[in-house]
């Protein structure tokens, strides 16, 4: 497949200039002292305020090291995933406070237990890849933030879980369960299956604190970590496309330089959430289009740099499974796709980042499938072409019973759970089931069964005498 | 003329407004009147038509940058009682958390309402928040966060001020907060967005 460019190699070039502008004329404000101290080491110009200014040659210089490929760890190798080989792999949107409550249909507080539901889930959904933890716990005790989310995440997920953490005390931690799980701390480093990712850039052009602090520490021991850049159109980028491109890109070398001054040859994902505001209000607009044109310039970009690309496409505006929600996470996917995204941090959240919803989580699964088929293709071969058996079939004839269609049936287009090929009168007659409620008997059905990929009761009971007063973190269906 | 301030103001003329202001100062108009039907009945009318989705944020925002600079032009002439401050408000951006956006649209809304704002900025602490209050002699406390990580820095404040008896009125705003949250940490407004927290100052100061 060819992949759709906006843009020619003389414009990509140009963004490229203008960014390395951006960070020798402009400069970035670092917050954090020891990124200050690394970039002043690196060869920046650090003033006192903060203001740090990368000369071209350093950022060019840690060009050198970008990694062209990506991998997302799972406790079981079986689920590793990388980037861009196994494109396009689909992640679960992650950190929302809030969840839509699959029995009263009210929006709530997300606690512990759901997120052990959520994870069950998302290691039966075939549409997933990594399961990015959708929720945080209101039900997390004093010192447990971040471990009253992994904890019920790992425990009942198999694929390669991934999340950030508010402080470093929380990632010690977090890290710590890792070992526990792995058995030891060498057993743990050997196959790191906790994925960090962090948001260390405020547009514009500005690196928090904690953060920042989080990706230093991660990629200093060799952990795998990525950041996602987030330029917001009107309100912390330009009122323009181009200007928020070549800020965005600014602030992913920045950030690229940073971490390949640390480790040269660390993997990196060009991951953004680029978008625009909506300026009749100021409001977060991250289900328009906008941000699925922008996605597909900073992946132009990001293929320039040879480094895998992806972001936060797909979330939508919409509080409900609505029209809006279908065409909003549909229409921005697809097109990030047909450009050449390999990562999708999408799935499960309405109200853009505010709230997990089980049936959203199902039917994005779909939608998932649908865009993994898009990737797949027409196959071309000789042996697809069924010349022969055009011939035998001849004018007129069937296809129905040929051996070559039972051979093929499940497999030449998707079988999907959710959508509906019923006719009317079948549609009726079940009490006209919309998708969102197809999506919520189907996530039940799911939820309803013991989970396999349960923490088998040794490994469970080790970790929960290593961190008293954990959560339960047990999936259990209402 | 009064209006012609008013009008000015709503069309997002700066230097006008600052010529005006001072005409109607140099013909002896009353310095309340200039800043309350000149200037703060503007500012409504501004929120007004953002609220009906008329004016974009941009526009508010310039209106407000020009309201602000007649009141600049107005400040010197006012005496103690006509200071038109409706009340005093300290706002911020609460620790950990560095996104200010949203507080300095707040902000910017307040002082065109009349409110006297002092803008602690970003990653302010307890301890900032209680001294500039003091300082201050502030009325209310903002707080905003965009981090859901940083609320509790919210809670933690409006704690604080009630263990120190002291009267402070608390709002708090941003995205991840909301009306049941506010009530949950026991604030006593809640700003829904820009025009929503010059309502509920207003409404917290019976001004």
């Amino acid at each position: 497949m060819d992949f759709c460019n906006f843009l020619t190699r003389k414009e990509i070039e140009q963004v490229h200039e203008s960014s390395l502008e951006i960070l020798e004329d402009v400069g970035i404000l670092v917050r954090n002292k020891r990124a200050r101290d690394i970039f002043f080491k690196g060869g920046c110009s650090v003033d006192t305020d903060g203001l740090v200014v990368l000369p071209r040659r350093i950022v060019e210089e840690c060009r050198q090291s970008y990694q062209p490929t990506y991998t997302f760890t799972a406790r079981d190798p079986k689920y590793d995933r990388t980037i861009p080989g196994d494109r396009p792999i689909i992640v679960t949107g992650s950190s929302a406070p809030n969840i839509i409550d699959p029995i009263t249909g009210e929006e709530r507080r997300a606690t512990s237990a759901d997120i052990a539901n959520i994870a069950y889930l998302i290691n039966e959904l075939p549409g997933f890849d990594v399961f990015s933890i959708s929720t945080l716990a209101d039900d997390a005790p004093q010192g447990q933030f971040s471990l009253s989310r992994f904890y019920p995440a790992l425990k009942n997920c198999l694929k390669p879980v991934r999340s950030n953490t508010p402080t470093i005390q929380d990632l010690e931690q977090v890290l710590e369960l890792g070992a526990v799980i792995a058995g030891s701390p060498e057993a743990y480093r050997e196959r790191p299956f906790i994925n960090h990712h962090y948001c260390p850039v405020v547009s514009p052009l500005t690196m928090d604190v904690e953060s920042t602090e989080s990706v230093i520490y991660l990629t200093e021991k060799g952990l795998p970590v990525y950041g996602t850049i987030v330029p917001n159109a009107g309100m912390t980028s330009p009122m323009s496309l181009m200007g928020t491109l070549a800020l965005g890109n600014a602030e992913f070398l920045a950030l690229s330089t940073l971490i390949q001054l640390i480790r040269p040859g660390a993997p990196m994902i060009y991951a953004v959430l680029s978008t625009v505001a909506d300026m009749r209000s100021g409001n977060y607009a991250p289900g328009a289009i906008e941000t699925g044109i922008l996605q597909m310039a900073h992946t132009e970009m990001a293929r320039y740099y040879n480094v895998p690309s992806g972001g936060y496409i797909g979330l939508t505006n919409a509080h409900s499974n609505d029209a809006q929600s279908g065409y909003e996470t549909g229409m921005n996917t697809t097109a990030a796709l047909l450009a050449g995204a390999d990562l999708f941090n999408m799935g499960g959240l309405l109200s853009t980042l505010m709230a997990f919803d089980f049936a959203k989580a199902t039917i994005d699964s779909e939608i998932a499938l649908m865009l993994k088929r898009i990737r797949r293709g027409l196959e071309f071969s000789e042996e697809n072409l069924c010349l022969d058996l055009i011939a035998k079939v001849g004018p007129g004839g069937s296809y129905m019973d040929e051996k070559h269609t039972m051979k093929n049936m499940r497999t030449a287009a998707i079988l999907p759970k959710i959508a509906t090929r019923e006719m009317r009168g079948r549609w009726e007659e079940e009490g006209r089931p919309d998708a969102h409620a197809r999506a919520l008997k189907e996530a039940g059905r799911i939820l309803s069964k013991e989970n396999p990929a349960r923490f088998p009761a040794e490994l469970d009971e080790r970790v929960r005498a290593h961190f008293p007063g954990l959560v339960a973190g047990d999936a259990r269906w209402y | 003329m009064i209006q012609d301030i008013y009008n000015a103001v709503i069309e997002m003329e700066q230097e006008r407004v600052e010529e005006l202001v001072k005409q109607e100062i140099d013909a002896g108009a009353g310095i309340s009147k200039i800043l309350n039907e000149g200037l703060i009945a503007a500012m409504d009318e501004v929120g007004q038509r953002f609220a009906d989705g008329e004016f974009f944020v941009p526009e508010m925002l310039q209106a407000a940058h020009a309201m602000k600079a007649g009141l600049d032009v107005l400040r010197p002439y006012m005496s103690q009682g006509e200071s038109g401050n409706k009340g005093t408000i300290v706002i911020g951006t609460v620790k950990g958390d560095l996104h200010d956006i949203g507080k300095n649209l707040v902000a910017m809304m307040l002082e065109g309402a009349g409110f006297g704002v002092i803008d602690l900025g970003v990653d302010v602490d307890t301890d900032q928040f209680l001294a500039a209050a003091a300082e201050n002699k502030a009325d209310i406390v903002g707080m905003s966060a965009l981090l859901t990580t940083t609320m509790p820095g919210m809670e933690a404040l409006i704690k604080a001020i009630r263990e120190r008896g002291l009267a402070y009125k608390t709002m708090v705003g941003g995205a991840p907060v909301t009306p049941a949250y506010a009530r949950k940490i026991g604030a006593d407004g809640y700003g829904e967005d820009a025009p929503g927290a010059v309502e509920t100052a207003r409404r917290l100061l019976n001004a």
